[in-house]
């Protein structure tokens, strides 16, 4: 099953969607944030925005500030070593690379 | 493939072909002129120019289209057609479209969805709809730009968290951006990556100089197909593999290289465009 972070009411409503794929473009590990048919990417190791386009200050704040909140973070992070196991977000290979 | 920019749809004429009365204000969007009838498809066809975008719901009034048309092949423009057509239809519908998407009503985006994916800019990088192939074990996807990729189910490896594919369920949802096989989500950039080089090659320029390196190729290469370093012994010692990776070796071995690219399943040419 893909990973749905729940969002609040009003953003869920106007079509914003964060997910975490069966199949993604895997390197470097990232939650896709999906609106219409845009979509952002940040990396779950530094929390960056990965595209410069579309225009990151597009996403809603209430987003940007649900996402980094600690909690959410670790779940962020978890889900995406349960699907990724060969790609862990703490990788060895990235520290040395990155 | 070679994926050409095109003006918005939206500006173009557009004919919806239905007959249902809810359709049309789901395709708002795109401004369509509903034909319903055999009198309206004749007035159509007579307005409709290369650049024409027809969406048609109605396999009677795609027939009857087809038989109207019939004769020196002309350019009616480009169409989605949103049920299933015979082998005998599509031979005839090429040489009247310069292109053409088609697959059974569930195959396609729902209405809404569809419009705004054919009329957005990145159009070409959203998966409108499709087909499942279970004899050749394939799936055949169309982009927004009413051109094909066909991808193989091995594509869709099972998560790590074990979930799998379920080919007799496809749909694709997120307005493209994801293809939904059951409860198995691709996203449809991750598709591009691994069967489109000019997608591939488009992404990367806008990577980051230092990203763009041979290494950081070969590392992202690595990571899409799960292997470890180790998995390259005993022809090459993942210790090399790191050191390529890392830049500290600058020229490979063209033996070396084989030898990689065997075990990513590419050329070696292939490597640096990931």
């Amino acid at each position: 099953m893909p990973i749905n972070f729940p969002l609040p009411e009003s953003l869920r409503k106007a079509g914003w969607k964060v997910k975490i794929r069966e199949k993604e473009t895997l390197e470097p590990p990232h939650i896709t944030i999906l609106h219409g048919t845009k979509a952002w990417r940040i990396k779950l190791r530094t929390g960056e925005f990965m595209d410069k386009q579309p225009d990151p200050d597009d996403v809603p704040e209430e987003i940007t500030a649900f996402i980094p909140k600690q909690s959410n973070w670790r779940s962020f992070q978890e889900k995406w070593d349960e699907k990724y196991p060969m790609n862990p977000v703490q990788d060895k290979d990235a520290d040395e690379a990155e | 493939m070679t994926v050409k920019t095109k003006p918005p749809i939206a500006a173009r004429l557009v004919f919806l072909l239905d007959k249902a009365k809810k359709r049309p204000a789901e395709f708002s969007l795109l401004g369509p002129q509903v034909v319903s009838s055999i009198a309206g498809l004749r007035d159509s066809v007579a307005m409709a120019t290369k650049d024409t975008l027809w969406v048609s719901y109605e396999k009677d009034l795609t027939a009857a289209l087809l038989k109207m048309v019939c004769g020196p092949p002309r350019s009616l423009g480009m169409a989605v057609f949103v049920h299933a057509l015979s082998l005998q239809s599509v031979a005839g519908l090429a040489s009247c479209f310069k292109r053409f998407a088609f697959a059974s009503d569930h195959g396609f985006l729902p209405p809404d969805e569809l419009a705004e994916a054919l009329e957005a800019k990145n159009a070409a990088d959203l998966f409108i709809g499709g087909s499942v192939d279970l004899s050749s074990e394939t799936i055949t996807l169309w982009r927004g730009c009413l051109t094909p990729l066909t991808v193989p189910f091995s594509a869709f490896e099972k998560s790590g968290d074990g979930t799998e594919p379920d080919f007799a369920r496809f749909s694709v949802t997120d307005f493209g951006q994801t293809v939904r096989l059951g409860h198995y989500e691709a996203a449809a950039d991750a598709i591009l990556y691994e069967f489109d080089p000019d997608y591939r090659r488009r992404i990367s320029r806008a990577r980051q100089q230092s990203e763009r390196s041979f290494g950081a190729s070969l590392r992202r290469l690595r990571k899409q197909r799960g292997l470890r370093r180790e998995d390259f012994e005993p022809e090459i010692a993942g210790k090399t593999i790191a050191r390529i990776e890392q830049g500290i070796v600058q020229q490979v071995h063209k033996k070396t290289l084989a030898a990689i690219a065997r075990r990513l399943r590419v050329t070696p040419e292939e490597i640096g465009s990931y």
